[in-house]
């Protein structure tokens, strides 16, 4: 474990050091800055058109407050996109990138085990990807409140569901990461990202039409690829009643949000999947010819 | 505390890359504190077989023992170092960086580290400049800097894998010079190299392979057939020396075309039957311009056995029945 660990500290700081995660910071800045601007705006719009209204204050759960409701959800949307994309693009070379360009070497002839090094690099990039999920959902839903005084109802549970749908997504690329070169890793976990999103769509399409073979297959496809289900699991606390109301109106046509809870199996076997996909890639590492 | 297991046993050894021999049959033994030469042309399975010793390629058949255990076993890695053909670190850091993360993984204290770190890189000629980004070092700078993590945690044994290929001359004699420390403290060294003239100042035995099979091994007197190469130059032959000197060792060669200078050449069983040479040549009122024992020439074995083994034709073959057999 000690190993392990110091291995993690190796990724954190070649994070730090390669300017990985100023550039995060730097970005992470700029997006909340854009988005809370917007929300700024928004606002105020809103303020003006209910003292245009005469009326002297909106519910912040009411109908009226809508608008803001639904910026908190979008945003917290784009938190898990660019989680996701963030995951996916630090994490591809975790463990080929140093085969390929020959640094890995030297390091297993040194006392470490190659699963040891495996747990080491998922921990070190989990760290660092968590992190800015963790930083962008409070930035973002911190800001909301300190704009508008509203906050969703769950907020804690919504991110510690996008926040397990980064692990998962950092342990499958650090899998793939022992498995491909670089370049394939990085398009085949996008394309499982894809699977996910195709999932959720063919689900809530599915239930909109009342076929059960869609169901089905968006079902299969979340098992595969739970990250999008953790999503939709998240977009469900999000919403307050009166958003809810809505999505249930619309039969659940809407692939970004859902309108009941994920399934406790579902988060149990995301978490499962995570470590199973740790499992492998530490198996597969340790039978590699380097 | 110098064990007595062998630095390295092997039986049998293989690797097969799709279907096709890279090392074939390897059966090597390296005492303790040997220096030991692995020879051969490019693509012969050298790197190949050190990457089986160290556990980073996975044999196909053969068994391999280093200091007395699997590669596998950390705690036989905790007493290994190398340096790879590819010398190639992290980037981003410092090489005292560098130095401190392989040293906490070999498992040396802090304080242990901040004493031995400035001594190895004053070894390898990088003293001062270890405050430096491994990104900004020069090539040769950076197979020095492996090498000081070769020998950072004090192995036992240690593997360089072309350990000059981009060194300056300076650099070379320095390397001679690490290796020869080495030996001197009872470390092992496996020395992978075609420079010959390199192998041949600082190994003890030396193993000769091509196209994945060890072609001969031994010690140079061994692989020479312990004869040593004398050669002698003198102004003229009074009468009576040649017949001393067949009696002292074997006459091979006599060269008087050169007016006012002859040249033999003398192959002797032992080295201490120099200095009788020497005498007798005095005793016959020959005047003695040079005297000089060659050592065993590794470059012309190389060459001969490199070519006047049978080549891929005939291998191919060989390997074709192997398959069919299998
Ligand atoms: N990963 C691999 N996949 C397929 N073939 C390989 C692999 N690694 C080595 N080989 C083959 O094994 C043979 C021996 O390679 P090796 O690197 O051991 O040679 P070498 O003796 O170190 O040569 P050099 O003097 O050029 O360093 C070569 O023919 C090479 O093509
Ligand atoms: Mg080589």
């Amino acid at each position: 474990m000690r190993n392990a660990l110091l291995i993690a500290e190796l990724s954190l700081r070649e994070a730090i050091r390669k300017r990985l995660v100023s550039v995060l910071l730097l970005l992470t800045a700029l997006f909340l800055g854009f988005y809370l601007y917007g929300i700024v705006r928004l606002e105020g719009t809103l303020d003006q058109r209910s003292l245009d209204a005469g009326l002297d204050g909106r519910s912040l759960n009411g109908a009226s407050n809508l608008p803001v409701i639904y910026s908190a959800m979008f945003g917290m949307y784009l938190v898990y996109f660019l989680g996701s994309l963030m995951a996916v693009l630090s994490t591809v070379g975790a463990v080929s990138g140093d085969i390929e360009n020959g640094v890995m070497q030297s390091v297993i002839a040194r006392p470490i085990s190659r699963a040891q090094l495996v747990l080491g690099r998922w921990l070190g990039f989990s760290a660092v990807n968590l992190g800015y999920v963790a930083l962008l959902s409070a930035g973002l839903l911190g800001g909301v409140y300190a704009i508008t005084g509203y906050l969703p109802p769950a907020p804690l549970a919504a991110t510690g569901l996008i926040l397990l749908s980064t692990l998962l997504l950092t342990a499958l690329t650090v899998l793939g990461s022992t498995l491909f070169t670089t370049l394939a890793n990085g398009i085949g976990v996008f394309v499982l990202y894809g699977v996910g999103f195709t999932g959720g769509i063919l689900g809530s399409i599915g239930a909109f039409a009342d076929t059960p073979t869609l169901t089905t297959l968006g079902r299969a496809a979340n098992a595969l690829m739970p990250t999008n289900a953790l999503w939709l699991g998240a977009s469900y606390h999000l919403q307050p009643a009166v958003a809810l109301q809505i999505s249930e109106a619309s039969r659940g046509a809407n692939p970004f949000f859902a309108n009941a809870p994920i399934a406790a199996g579902l988060v149990v076997w995301a978490a499962v999947l995570a470590v199973l996909a740790v499992l492998a890639a530490m198996y597969r590492f340790s039978r590699r010819d380097l | 505390m110098l064990s007595r297991v062998n630095a390295i046993e092997t039986q049998e050894l293989r690797k097969e890359y799709r279907g096709r021999a890279v090392v074939e049959s390897l059966t090597l033994t390296v005492p303790p504190g040997e220096v030991f030469g692995f020879l051969g042309p490019n693509g012969a399975g050298k790197s190949t077989t050190v990457k089986m010793l160290l556990g980073l390629v996975h044999p196909s058949a053969g068994r391999v023992q280093v200091l007395g255990g699997s590669p596998h076993d950390p705690a036989v890695r905790e007493r290994l170092g190398f340096l790879p053909e590819q010398f190639r670190f992290q980037t981003w850091m410092t090489a005292e960086e560098f130095l401190r993360f392989h040293g906490r993984l070999a498992g040396l204290k802090a304080a242990e580290l901040r004493a031995r770190i400035p001594q190895v890189l004053e070894t390898v000629g990088l003293g001062g400049r270890g405050g430096e980004n491994l990104g900004g070092y020069s090539k040769g700078m950076l197979q020095r800097a492996g090498l000081a993590g070769a020998i950072l945690a004090r192995p036992q044994l240690v593997f360089l894998d072309e350990p000059t290929s981009a060194l300056d001359p300076i650099g070379r004699v320095e390397v001679r010079e690490i290796i020869e420390r080495l030996r001197g403290e009872g470390t092992a060294v496996f020395l992978n190299s075609h420079l010959l003239s390199e192998v041949e100042q600082v190994c003890d035995r030396v193993a000769f392979v091509k196209q994945g099979r060890v072609l001969r091994q031994g010690s140079m007197r061994e692989l020479m057939g312990g004869v040593l190469p004398l050669d002698v130059r003198v102004d003229h032959l009074p009468p009576g020396l040649l017949d001393t000197l067949a009696g002292l060792g074997e006459l091979r060669h006599t060269d008087t075309n050169t007016p006012g200078r002859t040249d033999v050449e003398l192959w002797l069983d032992h080295e201490d039957t120099i200095p009788a040479v020497a005498s007798a040549i005095h005793a016959a009122g020959a005047r003695l311009y040079a005297l000089k024992a060659r050592r065993p020439d590794l470059e012309t074995m190389f060459l001969d056995l490199i070519e006047d083994t049978p080549d891929s034709s005939a291998r191919t073959a060989r390997l074709g029945q192997g398959a069919a057999r299998a």
